[in-house]
């Protein structure tokens, strides 16, 4: 619909409309926050924009001012009660929602419908603030534009604009300002610090946890959410080789494994005595040649502590991290926001630890009056061998050949989880098998101990990364040789060597299905699947951790060689005035207007000549008074003139017919283009046009 | 303090641009522009946002800060964009009686292929007035103003302005065009009409009692019904000539400012006014003695509105001397 037909708007369903148009905003808000915020005040917003419609539409009387004070009053208190507190992300938001609410009951003025839309755009930055990751990212989009969209419609609710053009003006808006936008994002100074503390985040994130309990968990319901991203200088390490170290377990239950108990507190685990990995410290043993790979990672966050790396770390990661004496890498704070690290690893390495000997004791553990079958046959197993290496092949070839089966759905097991698995029920996925492993060492003898984290990822071609999920969550074990130290040892890879390899996604469950299997295997989900994965990665790179060194080494690349952070704030400027310009020359003209007609032109091509002599037409005059003032002005032109003049206007304002009205015109532009004004004024005649005359004779 | 700095504003924008004529387009020396109210709560809101944004180090909270910030921007490009070019053609007052509200009238045009919405026009203390224009358009826009006792209600200068389309900036251009809305005094009073006068120099009836008798033609004169006018003549190329009939004898009164004895000069006024406004419903004609000046005996709006002129300014100097356009 065009402006020019549009029906004048009723007052009323002006109203109406910026209504619809406010609580429409305020509702994506709350929608952004749906799960952050309990779910009355989901409901309160819910009721109160069916409420405030209904007022508006007259199905309803407006309510009072003291009822909508005692209903502001009591969702405030309620979300005091909830939350103990008005202040944080959860409860604030919270508290922003119910307020929103109230308002929204009185929203038929102007400045309330703006503090509404206020409201909204609020929601969707506390929105931003909790949740950052790409598919966010067009919600967020959707809502600015639909607060801005509101925005015209409630500043003018009863303008002919209707909501279509008002959401396609104010998307043009938003599109003109990304730009600018974009580049002010990257150049903003950011602060060095925080002005006041970080929220604290209740969620529980999936991640890895600091217990292993194999023998409680019968399904393993695995998450596809990436746990971490690595890019490599050079080419990725073989897929077995790609063990990520995570948590290291010592303590046994007999049921749960766990890092250490509150008993065992380990000086050099605490925080406070960090010790770093010296390169005295390793040595690469035996092994024909160090196999070194430098990498960065970027974890996605996650309530936990532990900053994944590849085993062996060589050189750790700098910033707020620690490596323990097992080798795990414990950062200062959980990983609340996507962090990004660079570590040197050799996967052919393996930890020699100074220091080790002395704590070997506690690798020793065994619950005393737990799985008592195991430990026999582990003493058993260990007699019969001539080494501790000899022994660890027995262990393996036992699993190899007792007819073990790896499953991710294994029965449940009781508080003898290592009997009860290794002479009952066979089945289990790798927590079964290295908490076994390690059982069996221990009871030989052996100091063993278990190591989580990840084995594999996917080589993401696009981006040119491994991908790493929750689902590629793996344990296995340690075990102590004399002389060569702490040697990985993974039983999973005995008993199920293609999981090494082909990754999980083999053995899940749903994978048994046959679309299933079918969809993971065509190309094109794939690679779309790897491009999505890109464009995450790249996002959680490249937008999310964007910072002060990213924006420095960014200066770096345009040329500056000492950048600091003065010339960000010089480099906005710039930013902002060239955008000023591109935008204001675009924004700030009007569109062309139509090109005159010929008869138009000419007209004014006239007028042109005559107003060069210092007879300009006055612009009330029409052609007629026009050629009267000439009269007054000039009279030496008004003959020419008023046949001109009186031609146009019969042109302009006379009978048309065809084809002898071209040819006048045709004459009549002629005419125009050929007649000289001559620019003598009639006082000047006097004097010099003799003189000029005089000359032409001569 | 307020009205003092409003009234140096006053004069520093007639000083800047000097007196206006029309038509006027709006060129960008004229145009005004500074954020509503609203627009320095939407700043307040971006200002939170990015100390939010930076104290959580959080990108993407920056960066919906920032596309805020430049929507703006653009908001503000847009809301001067409204206005710019916009071309006030003509302005016009329209009288009316004291106690009610007289009409200030000014014709827009949109001759640009871009719609403008939301074109404000106001004076100080009035409500403003708004239309819409679409893309190569005409409206006219009409101002209601309270006019409360008789006389002239001068108006300096117009406000036309806009916040079109997001509400956050205001853009606006005085106009400094002197104007004068006449107040006719109100109608009241019971005296009785005087009585019909005798014919006027003895003109004699050939007509229908009904029908008034041709007179002539005189010059056009500001204020002339173009009903009146001799369009004929002016598209043969004659210059505006307006036709002149006279009043058929018979129901002719003229009344007389002095004969109204005995009450003050308004309560006089106000009495003719009522005369002059039911002799003219009856159809009637009807002269003014006021102040030694004579109106002759006429009847039709323009006659109507001459005489409640005359009422509407007895004692009071025009205010259009001096100024007059061109």
């Amino acid at each position: 619909m065009s402006p020019s037909d549009a029906l004048p708007v009723r007052p009323r369903d002006a109203q109406l409309r910026a209504l619809l148009w406010c609580a429409a905003a305020f509702l994506g808000g709350v929608l952004l926050q749906v799960d952050h915020i309990p779910l009355w005040a989901t409901m309160t917003a819910c009721v109160c924009t069916g409420w405030s419609i209904a007022v508006c539409a007259r199905r309803m009387r407006v309510p009072r001012r003291s009822l909508k004070g005692a209903l502001a009053l009591a969702l405030a208190a309620a979300v005091a009660a909830m939350f103990h507190t008005l202040n944080g992300l959860e409860a604030g938001t919270t508290l922003l929602v119910a307020m929103g609410s109230v308002k929204l009951l009185e929203a038929y003025r102007r400045r309330d419908r703006y503090i509404v839309l206020g409201v909204a755009l609020f929601l969707l930055i506390a929105a931003c603030l909790s949740r950052q990751s790409l598919p966010f990212a067009p919600l967020y989009a959707a809502q600015a534009w639909l607060c801005c969209s509101a925005m015209v419609v409630a500043a003018h609710p009863e303008s002919s604009l209707d909501s279509r053009a008002a959401a396609w003006l104010a998307g043009r808006s938003l599109l003109v300002a990304l730009p600018l936008a974009v580049l002010a994002f990257l150049f903003f100074p950011r602060l060095s610090g925080s002005l006041w503390a970080l929220p604290e985040t209740g969620a529980a994130a999936t991640g890895l946890s600091d217990t292993l309990a194999p023998g409680g968990i019968s399904d393993l319901s695995e998450s596809a959410d990436p746990a971490f991203r690595s890019w490599f200088d050079g080419p990725p390490p073989p897929p077995a080789e790609r063990y990520w170290r995570g948590p290291v377990l010592h303590y046994f239950d007999g049921y749960t494994w766990s890092r250490t108990p509150s008993e065992w507190v380990d000086p050099t685990l605490a925080a406070s005595a960090p010790i770093r990995a010296t390169p005295a410290g390793v040595t690469t043993a035996a092994a024909p040649a160090a196999r070194l790979y430098r990498y960065r990672v970027t974890l996605e966050p996650s309530s936990n502590r532990w900053w994944l790396a590849l085993d062996t770390v060589v050189s750790p990661p700098s910033g707020a991290v620690h490596m323990t004496s097992d080798r795990v890498l414990i950062g200062a704070r959980p990983v609340t926001e996507p962090i990004t690290y660079t570590a040197v690893s050799d996967t052919a390495g393996r930890g020699l630890d100074p220091l080790a000997a002395r704590r070997l004791g506690r690798d020793l553990q065994l619950p005393p009056d737990r799985n008592l079958r195991s430990v026999g046959l582990g003493r058993r197993l260990r007699s019969e061998a001539s080494s501790d290496t000899a022994f660890v092949r027995s262990v393996l070839e036992f699993f190899r050949t007792g007819g073990f089966r790896y499953t991710l759905t294994p029965p449940r097991l009781g508080t003898d989880s290592v009997d009860e698995f290794l002479f009952g029920a066979r089945r289990g996925f790798c927590g079964h098998f290295a908490s076994a492993f390690v059982t069996l060492m221990r009871a030989g003898g052996v100091p063993a101990r278990v190591v989580t984290g990840y084995l594999g990822g996917d080589w993401n071609p696009i981006g040119r990364y491994l991908l790493i999920r929750q689902s590629d969550a793996h344990a296995w074990a340690e075990v102590w040789l004399q002389g060569e130290g702490w040697t990985r040892v993974d039983p999973t890879a005995v008993v199920a060597p293609e999981r090494l390899t082909r990754g999980i996604q083999e053995f899940l469950p749903g994978a048994a299905s046959a679309p299933e299997r079918l969809l993971l295997q065509m190309r094109w989900i794939t690679s779309m699947r790897q491009a999505w994965d890109a464009a995450n990665a790249w996002w959680t790179n490249e937008v999310i951790g964007f910072d002060t060194r990213t924006q420095l080494g960014l200066l770096r690349r345009l040329g500056i060689t000492a950048p600091s952070s003065d010339q960000l704030g010089w480099a906005l400027a710039l930013c902002l005035i060239g955008w000023l310009a591109v935008a204001g020359s675009q924004l700030g003209r009007l569109p062309r207007p139509p090109r005159p007609d010929r008869l138009a032109r000419a007209y004014q091509r006239l007028c042109r000549k005559l107003a060069r002599v210092g007879a300009p037409r006055a612009l009330d005059e029409g052609p007629l008074a026009y050629a009267d003032s000439i009269a007054r002005r000039r009279p030496d032109l008004a003959p020419t003139a008023r046949v001109l003049l009186a031609s146009y206007a019969q042109l302009r304002f006379g009978p048309q017919s065809g084809g002898a009205t071209a040819s006048r015109l045709a004459d009549f532009e002629r005419a125009v283009a050929r007649w000289r004004v001559s620019p003598r004024t009639r006082s000047a005649r006097g004097s010099r046009g003799t003189r000029s005359a005089a000359s032409a004779r001569g | 303090m307020r009205s003092l700095v409003r009234r140096k504003m006053a004069a520093w924008t007639l000083k800047r641009q000097g007196l206006d004529r029309f038509p006027l387009a709006l060129a960008r020396r004229r145009l005004y522009i500074l954020p509503t109210r609203a627009g320095l709560g939407f700043g307040l809101l971006a200002l939170g946002m990015l100390i939010a944004a930076l104290n959580y180090a959080n990108s993407v909270a920056l960066l919906v800060t920032c596309l805020l910030g430049g929507f703006a921007l653009v908001a503000m490009y847009r809301c001067h964009r409204n206005l710019l070019a916009l071309e006030l053609t003509a302005c016009s007052t329209s009288p009316a009686f004291a106690g009610q509200r007289g009409i200030l009238s000014l014709t827009l045009a949109n001759r640009s292929a871009l719609a403008r919405y939301g074109v404000e026009v106001d004076i100080p203390e009035t409500q403003p007035a708004t239309t819409d224009l679409p893309p190569r358009s005409m409206r006219r826009i009409e101002l209601e103003i309270p006019a409360p006792r008789r006389g002239l209600i001068r108006i300096d200068r117009l406000r036309v302005s806009t916040t079109h389309p997001f509400g956050l900036f205001r853009a606006w251009t005085w106009v400094h065009a002197p104007l004068a809305l006449t107040v006719f005094p109100r109608p009241r009073g019971a005296r009785p009409v005087p009585p019909y006068a005798g014919p006027e120099r003895g003109h004699a009836r050939t007509k229908g009692a009904d029908e008034d008798e041709w007179r002539g033609l005189r010059p056009f004169d500001e204020g002339d019904s173009p009903r009146q006018i001799d369009w004929k003549a002016y598209a043969r190329g004659a210059p505006l000539l307006v036709k002149e009939y006279t009043a058929s004898g018979s129901q002719r009164r003229i009344f007389d400012f002095d004969a109204l004895a005995g009450i003050d000069t308004e309560a006089r006024l106000e009495q003719l006014a009522r005369w002059i406004v039911d002799t003219e419903a009856r159809g009637e004609s009807y002269g003014l003695v006021l102040l030694g000046a004579r109106l002759p005996a006429q009847r039709g709006p323009e006659h109507y509105r001459r005489t409640l002129t005359a009422l509407a300014l007895y004692g009071i100097a025009s205010p259009r001397a001096g100024v007059t356009p061109r």
